[in-house]
């Protein structure tokens, strides 16, 4: 069987600067005490409310492997007990939308069709109440910046989780594309292609942050040894 | 008999004006030892130990990581000579003050220089905001124009003593709250920190109260639930422990096994606890009856390990209750200890299989914080800000009844490797979000904000 030669990672033109965000939980003032009040405030809702309670959220349990996966599906689980909308908010990976709006869109598309057909469950009363709640963003460099792929694990191996969720989950918010920082910098910069495509594919949902971190060290590894 | 009271320190500490260094150094000591089931307390608990050396960031570096603390340095780079007040209502006991006391030299060691002020006031003062903090919790109170001019006149004498150079200004709780009225004179970012339950508030008393709180820049809650109708941004700071507290931090197996041998406690066997002190809203009968019901099932033995019987009349009938509902049962240790036992209190967390916080009512609840932190899995009640802590099967379990407790334990005792998991991710969830270095974040956030926000609001005028 031929063996495929592997290509050479290409010296990069730009560096990669690992930075970080750290984020002020701000309590909102819309708050939901029936499905139907969340199906309206999901609506009206800031955006950065609809970002602090999906991807933020994500960020703040990221050490979580399994069932948790935006404040939505939480709430309609723990205070509605409605185990089949909960599965079903919680099916929608935010890696999917580069827009906040895009993501809002279908969270109330789950909620409107679970009403449509449970139009009793939209009145009754949550155990407690959902509260609004949005993230002033600050974003920080860290001191790993780096031209090389040995540089770039280094680099990978030391900053935060808050820096992996920044440049991996938050990124395509930023770049309004769907990839992330990594992969972009991987392929662009460094002509790791395979090893990019495969990063992207990596499923947040069944791993903590630090698995994450552990399975693109190993793909990037993988690809240039 | 005198004793160290960490739930009306306001008023004790009401007309003392020393710094809040100087009261810190004093400590009164109890005239009797406090007693458990029969038990006597052994001679180390009787005084309290010598306060413990101050810390400094690198010492929470094995503990949060490099990264984190580097992010706490750039995040405090910003704000380098930005000067900070903070104003609360005593030095010493409280929560609010142990907070304090361990927030301000992190913050200053970050190059934010950051000074504490106490307000002082006499004993009708203190009469007066402790009533207004049991009304803002929803206790049933009348409030007098007496006691609105007694409030204004102590916070007219403390802003007249009081200098407000700095460029933030911290007001901690309702008590100085009038403090805000010397906003004018100053060019300081003002926040007002609530630590109290504003969920259910006695409307008199928030009305009174409300004009102060609206001339803030930012209110900060310590729940979501907590929050008002209010036209100032609010922030959701959780209350938090210091790992490397005499409470928290990890302490040698050779200290556990001594604690354990002084309290009769055998770690040859599962062990089921509650601290809390012998309160009824803390439910300790009912964890007497769960563990009782559990006991059919499962071996263990219970220790309930508190205080408070010995200087508040409630306590004690409490604890007398809890005593009767125990009987004669050997494998249930009551411990009503004083309130420095910090070390023994986490000697006996540490060495649970399973901890229990079955409150009926709750402000954050700390203590499961405490046992999230030492990895235990947590049984606790559904109320107040745990839920905020314990996600159910996923950092802990909650539960709603005796009986559920019951269960709970009998699960968590017969499935370990379920309990373990819980227990890793409960401590995880405590290191992202409910540690000292993550307030001290926080703060460094909210300050840059507020800092941004006032250059956004200079550029406009000029």
């Amino acid at each position: 069987m031929p063996t495929t030669e592997k290509p050479s990672p290409r010296k990069p033109s730009k560096s990669f600067y690992f930075n970080t965000s750290e984020h002020l939980l701000r309590i909102g003032r819309q708050k939901a005490t029936t499905l139907s009040e969340l199906q309206q405030s999901l609506q009206t809702c800031p955006e950065d409310s609809i970002f602090q309670h999906t991807f933020r959220t994500l960020q703040e349990h990221h050490f979580i492997r399994q069932g948790f996966s935006n404040d939505f599906a939480h709430w309609s689980l723990s205070a509605c007990h409605e185990p089949a909308l909960a599965e079903q908010l919680a099916s929608v990976d935010v890696r999917e939308f580069t827009a906040v709006e895009g993501l809002r869109g279908r969270m109330v598309e789950i909620v409107d069709e679970f009403l449509q057909s449970h139009p009793r469950s939209g009145s009754r009363p949550a155990h407690e109440a959902f509260y609004f709640c949005a993230a002033d963003l600050v974003v920080l460099p860290t001191p790993f910046v780096t031209d090389s792929v040995s540089g770039f694990l280094d680099g990978l191996n030391q900053v935060s989780v808050h820096s992996i969720h920044h440049h991996f989950i938050e990124a395509r918010l930023r770049l309004h594309r769907m990839s992330n920082d990594f992969s972009q910098w991987l392929e662009e910069e460094v002509g790791l292609l395979e090893a990019a495509d495969a990063i992207e594919r990596i499923d947040i949902y069944t791993n903590t942050m630090e698995g994450v971190r552990r399975q693109i060290a190993r793909i990037v590894s993988q690809a240039v040894n | 008999m005198k004793s160290i009271d960490e739930r009306s320190p306001a008023v004790s500490s009401a007309t003392d004006s020393r710094t809040p260094e100087a009261q810190a150094a004093t400590v009164e000591i109890r005239e009797e030892p406090a007693r458990g089931n029969g038990r006597p307390l052994p001679p180390s608990v009787l005084t309290p130990p010598a306060p413990p050396p101050p810390l400094h960031l690198d010492d929470y570096r094995s503990i949060i990581g490099q990264a984190q603390v580097d992010a706490l340095r750039f995040l405090a780079r910003e704000l380098k000579g930005k000067t900070v007040k903070m104003v609360n209502s005593t030095a010493v006991g409280g929560g609010v003050a142990e907070m304090l006391n361990r927030l301000v030299p992190l913050l200053s060691e970050l190059e934010v220089p950051t000074h504490w002020d106490v307000i002082t006031g006499g004993n009708d003062f203190f009469e007066v905001t402790k009533a207004f903090h049991n009304a803002l919790h929803g206790s049933p109170y009348e409030l007098t124009k007496a006691a609105q001019e007694i409030f204004l006149m102590y916070n007219e004498q403390n802003r007249e003593r009081l200098q407000f150079g700095e460029d933030m200004v911290v007001i901690h709780d309702p008590q100085p709250a009038g403090l805000i009225r010397s906003r004018e004179k100053t060019q300081a970012n003002w926040v007002w920190r609530c630590h109290i339950d504003l969920s259910n508030p006695n409307a008199a008393v928030w009305e009174f109260l409300r004009p102060f709180v609206e001339q803030f820049d930012a209110a900060i809650f310590s729940s979501q639930s907590f929050a008002r109708q209010l036209p100032i941004p609010q922030y959701l700071f959780y209350p938090c422990i210091d790992p490397l507290s005499e409470k928290c931090k990890e302490l040698p197996d050779s200290v556990v096994q001594t604690v354990c041998d002084e309290f009769g406690i055998d770690r040859s066997r599962p062990i089921v606890t509650q601290v809390s002190r012998f309160d009824r809203l803390k439910d300790p009968v009912g964890v007497v009856q769960a563990y009782k019901l559990a006991k059919k099932y499962v071996d263990c033995q219970l220790v309930l390990a508190g205080g408070g019987a010995s200087d508040d009349p409630e306590g004690a009938i409490v604890l007398q209750e809890v005593k009767e509902t125990a009987g004669n049962d050997p494998d249930i240790i009551i411990l009503d200890l004083p309130p420095w036992c910090a070390r023994e209190i986490n000697a006996i967390q540490s060495a649970s299989t399973i901890i229990v916080q079955k409150s009926l009512k709750e402000g954050f609840g700390l203590t499961v914080t405490e046992a999230l932190w030492k990895g235990k899995p947590t049984i606790a009640g559904a109320v107040g800000g745990i839920p905020n802590q314990i996600i159910h099967k996923l950092t802990g379990v909650l539960v709603h009844s005796v009986e559920g407790c019951a269960f709970q334990i009998r699960y968590l005792l017969t499935h370990p490797e379920f309990a373990r998991s819980i227990g890793v991710s409960g401590r995880e969830h405590v290191k992202e979000n409910f540690l000292i270095t993550t307030n001290v974040k926080r703060w460094l956030l909210l300050f840059r904000v507020l800092e941004k926000a006032k250059s956004l609001r200079d550029d406009k005028s000029s």
